[in-house]
């Protein structure tokens, strides 16, 4: 029995240095991640400032009408989707494109349609009188934004950030279809080559497990260090 | 009737509100003058808080002009924030940061506005503080604040910007009973100072102690106005004597 266990791990992750595959494809879904993290956050933030200026000042009609177009058609359609067209369409003529990049454009772009809704939903909920009070002191309406109304919505909307961020991480695993080698692909060609489909499976699992409980963590640190004002 | 104590600090001319279906002002032309403390009070729906929030355009007026230290601050090419930051204001909710400490809810807008350093905005801050008793409050955050320590510490951070005026929208109103008094207290003591204030309260008792004039409203308009002897004890408007009579 364990001899048998053994046998299996040597075969699916130290024969021709399988293990690669498995440690290629995390540093590819790590890089993938955290580009379109930070392409998602700003171009949420952007959004999100764009629609709630027109939502409290009425300026700014065209790009909100932008920026809801661009919510509905991301939101309302699936992200493989997207990831298909940006790769097969829109850059259907440059095969020479990294697919890293191409990844990395199409999460970003996804998640940034989330982020702008949790960001303005933070916006929206710190209270009027906030922004009042700021703008009676004499800060401009940017001012106000940035020194009162952000800091007090990034702390609203920490928990819902974080989770989104979490979608991102394990979403990045439908990267196969564009033949992106990140995590789960690595560990698909792992079982394609062993016929074993528990191990490397069970390992990618794990691993993704394990990212997203330390990134967790991290967040709870944060969250708790914000919270101190509110004893 | 107008009682004239120097020059005119705030002039309203013709001033309409119009929210919707619903005429919150309705053509309201009056004089502050510096140093004069005047009280606002009318039933509610009356248009004394949109009429208040107008003076520093925090309510944009439908029409009509406000003029403050003789500029026109309703014309559009005007840097309405520059002129605001001579307005304190002091809401009914205190509004105070809550992700800031007292101090920093404080020195936050003379550092960013005034340019002030960040040493000489803290000295003054304290100052202020010790004038309101509140000094220890410092590094606390408003969520450890009692009611009435919130709005002492909400009007302390309107004078941190040495404002001409100060705007009070109905700032006891949601205070529990025993807070009302230091809040009172605390703008009274400025009264004595000099500060040209213009307060919308429920408080009769310190309309006819503090003020110099007040003001019925009544429908979105003025309906009454006069010294506080003269005003609670010989009122002619029929609503004001309703009003008095519901209220005293």
């Amino acid at each position: 029995m364990f001899q048998e266990l053994q046998d299996k791990f040597v075969n699916n992750f130290i024969t021709d240095d399988r293990w690669k595959y498995i440690a290629d494809g995390l540093v590819t879904t790590l890089q993938v991640t955290f580009f379109a993290v930070i392409i998602g956050i700003v171009l949420g933030f952007f959004v999100a400032v764009v629609r709630s200026t027109y939502d409290k000042t009425g300026k700014l009609r065209l790009l909100n009408a932008l920026c809801k177009l661009y919510l509905t058609v991301i939101r309302g359609t699936p992200v493989v989707v997207q990831l298909l067209i940006i790769y097969f369409v829109i850059f259907g003529s440059a095969r020479d494109i990294s697919k890293v990049a191409v990844a990395v454009m199409a999460f970003g772009f996804n998640s940034g349609a989330y982020v702008a809704e949790i960001f303005r939903s933070g916006i929206m909920s710190v209270d009027s009188g906030q922004f009042e009070a700021g703008r009676s002191l004499g800060f401009n309406y940017v001012q106000t934004m940035r020194y009162i109304i952000m800091p007090q919505a990034f702390k609203n909307v920490l928990p819902a950030l974080c989770n989104e961020f979490i979608v991102l991480l394990k979403e990045t695993s439908v990267s196969g279809y564009i033949a992106l080698q990140d995590l789960t692909k690595g560990g698909d060609i792992i079982r394609s080559r062993t016929y074993d489909a528990l191990m490397p499976l069970l390992a990618v699992a794990v691993i993704y497990l394990l990212m997203v409980i330390v990134f967790t963590k991290l967040v709870n640190i944060l969250e708790r260090r914000l919270r101190s004002s509110d004893h | 009737m107008t009682i004239n104590r120097g020059d005119t600090l705030i002039k309203v001319q013709g001033l309409h509100k119009i929210f919707g279906e619903l005429h919150a002002l309705s053509g309201i032309s009056e004089e502050i003058h510096k140093g004069e403390v005047v009280v606002i009070v009318g039933p509610s729906g009356s248009g004394k808080s949109t009429f208040l929030r107008s003076l520093n355009l925090l309510e944009e007026p439908s029409e009509g002009q406000v003029i403050f230290e003789g500029e026109d601050i309703t014309d559009k090419k005007v840097d309405i924030n520059k002129h605001r930051q001579k307005m304190g204001m002091v809401f009914q909710h205190f509004n105070l940061f809550p992700h800031k400490t007292i101090l920093q809810n404080i020195t936050l807008a003379p550092i960013k506005l005034l340019k002030r350093s960040k040493d000489d905005a803290e000295k003054r801050a304290m100052e202020l503080l010790r004038l309101v008793g509140l000094e220890e409050k410092a590094d606390a955050y408003p969520s450890q604040l009692s009611g009435g320590q919130k709005q002492r510490i909400a009007i302390v951070r309107s004078l941190a910007m040495d404002p001409e005026v100060m705007l009070f929208d109905e700032p006891t109103s949601a205070l529990d009973p025993e807070m009302v008094g230091e809040v009172l207290e605390l703008m009274k003591q400025l009264a004595r100072d000099g500060m040209t204030m213009v307060v919308v309260t429920h408080e009769m008792g310190f309309a006819k102690e503090v003020a110099t004039r007040v003001i019925f409203m009544d429908e979105g308009q003025i309906k009454e106005q006069g010294e506080p002897e003269e005003f609670f004890g010989n009122p002619k408007d029929e609503r004001l004597k309703e009003f008095l009579s519901k209220i005293l």
